[in-house]
């Protein structure tokens, strides 16, 4: 570990979820002399553990006190943090962000000498769907805990999307109880994800707990009757529904278009190399909106993960150490990882399936759970479990030193 | 160094074991289990670091 900068410098960090958060930590834990100006979003809220938030927040096992992120250790910094403010612009003549209030008047420039962009995803809701009562996306605490607040009114609830936010909310709703409907846009819940035998598997847990599925449905309209619902779903073949309370999981887009007009390549959020380093020598990327070329699977790619926030953030920091030391910084090849909780079940998966030509199906543990592997031409990019995490471990660990030992061989 | 869990939070979602595997293992029961002896290992010791940081339901303290 190598301690940089000097004292004149200014460092900001843009976003205040886990990649932000670890950042901050990486350079208090290097001793960084230098001011670091944090500005955090417009949530306004200390920086948590967003994977609680569909799990055990809703089921009510934690509550937002239990769930924030703990104080780096030294937090020796000369630190200024600024909530209910977001970067507004980048100036692509000089080093310096436009930094806007969300509450209250105000914006200022704030130079720098270098920059982490960590401002991650927003909920993808169509405008058609924003703001009518009794309609919820899942994305921030705010979301959770209004959602969380509507429960105790036992509402019928439909929940659209069965990607894993989708899946993991009707997992939660049902041990509340709660009557649940769960719309799924594919043929099967997280079937983009986990590929057609883990997506049977998952659909078939749903319905062995009283969740009604409606398989192949896209919803075309949503109205609400007033404050307190009901709430009236239409769908593409004509049929309607009512619900009490409708929880969209669509998905979500990079929040980085902020940095347009800043000279850096925002195709699929915001482009970097091997390194997380952007086009510009003094930017650098870390979590969801960091689409890096990942040295192991020869490809670019973007990785919406707990693990790979932390990781890349602690990444881009000795990536920005390196060039202050003129080294060459190294590259950015931490296979992904996610899990899901459903239905008491750990869902685990490593590695990057896009692309695969080939799944092999086993059985695994005493109740047969599936355990997938994909391959790309002849060898293993991937795999995925239930309950099973040594064996899922395993694979991690065979992907990456295959993956780095003949660089690049799942290119293509 | 030594490093404690408390069983009441961990839900074994195996991020600490992707991290630093030669430390902590999980079974298909799900329940983490933490090495006797943590190798003196520079690299071991970053990444137990890294593991305490990085466990999204805070269950894990180091004992330095």
């Amino acid at each position: 570990m190598s301690v940089a900068g000097d004292t004149s410098q200014t460092i900001v960090v843009a976003g205040g979820s886990l990649a932000g958060h670890t950042v901050v930590a990486e350079l208090d834990r290097r001793g960084f002399t230098g001011d670091v100006v944090w500005v955090r979003g417009p949530e306004g809220t200390a920086p948590y553990s967003r994977p609680a938030l569909s799990k055990e927040l809703i089921q009510g096992k934690v509550t937002r006190d239990t769930i924030r992120l703990p104080v780096p250790e030294r937090y020796g910094l000369r630190l200024r943090v600024l909530d209910h403010a977001v970067c507004a612009r980048l100036d692509p003549d000089a080093d310096r962000v436009l930094v806007t209030r969300t509450a209250g008047a105000g914006e200022e420039w704030i130079p720098f000498d270098a920059l982490f962009v960590c401002t991650g995803m927003r909920a993808r809701v169509p405008a058609a769907f924003t703001g009518l009562p009794g309609v919820h996306c899942l994305r921030t605490l705010a979301d959770a805990e209004r959602i969380k607040e509507r429960l105790a009114g036992r509402p019928r609830t439909v929940v659209v999307g069965a990607g894993l936010i989708g899946s993991e909310m009707a997992a939660s709703l049902r041990s509340c109880g709660l009557p649940v409907e769960l719309v799924v846009q594919g043929r099967l819940p997280m079937e983009p994800v986990f590929g057609a035998e883990l997506g049977r598997f998952c659909l078939d847990r749903h319905h062995a707990h009283g969740v009604t599925t409606r398989l192949g449905a896209t919803v075309t309209g949503l109205s609400a009757a007033g404050p307190r619902g009901p709430v009236t779903l239409t769908y593409d073949d004509g049929e309607r529904t009512s619900a009490d309370l409708v929880v969209l999981g669509l998905g979500a887009v990079t929040s980085c278009d902020w940095l347009d007009g800043g000279g850096l390549d925002l195709s699929d959020g915001l482009g970097c190399d091997a390194a997380l380093r952007t086009a510009r020598p003094n930017v650098f990327a870390a979590g969801d909106v960091a689409n890096w070329w990942h040295p192991v699977f020869g490809r670019r790619m973007r990785v919406e993960h707990w693990s790979n926030a932390s990781a890349q953030a602690r990444h881009a920091v000795e990536s920005w150490s390196a060039a202050q030391e003129g080294r060459e910084p190294a590259p950015f090849a931490d296979v992904p990882y996610f899990w899901s909780d459903q239905y008491g079940l750990k869902y685990q998966m490593v590695g990057h399936a896009h692309g695969h030509d080939e799944v092999r199906v086993e059985r695994t543990g005493a109740d047969g759970h599936p355990f997938v592997t994909y391959f790309r031409a002849g060898r293993v990019v991937a795999a995925a479990g239930v309950n099973a995490p040594r064996a899922v471990m395993r694979m991690k660990a065979r992907i990456q030193s295959e993956g780095m030992t003949t660089q690049g061989v799942y290119a293509g | 160094m030594k490093i404690t869990v408390d069983r009441n939070l961990c839900d074994g979602n195996g991020v600490c074991m992707g991290i630093a595997p030669d430390v902590f293992d999980i079974d298909d029961d799900l329940t983490l289990h933490i090495a006797d002896e943590i190798p003196d290992d520079p690299e071991v010791h970053a990444q137990v670091r890294q593991s305490v940081t990085s466990c999204p339901v805070l269950a894990l303290t180091l004992v330095e």
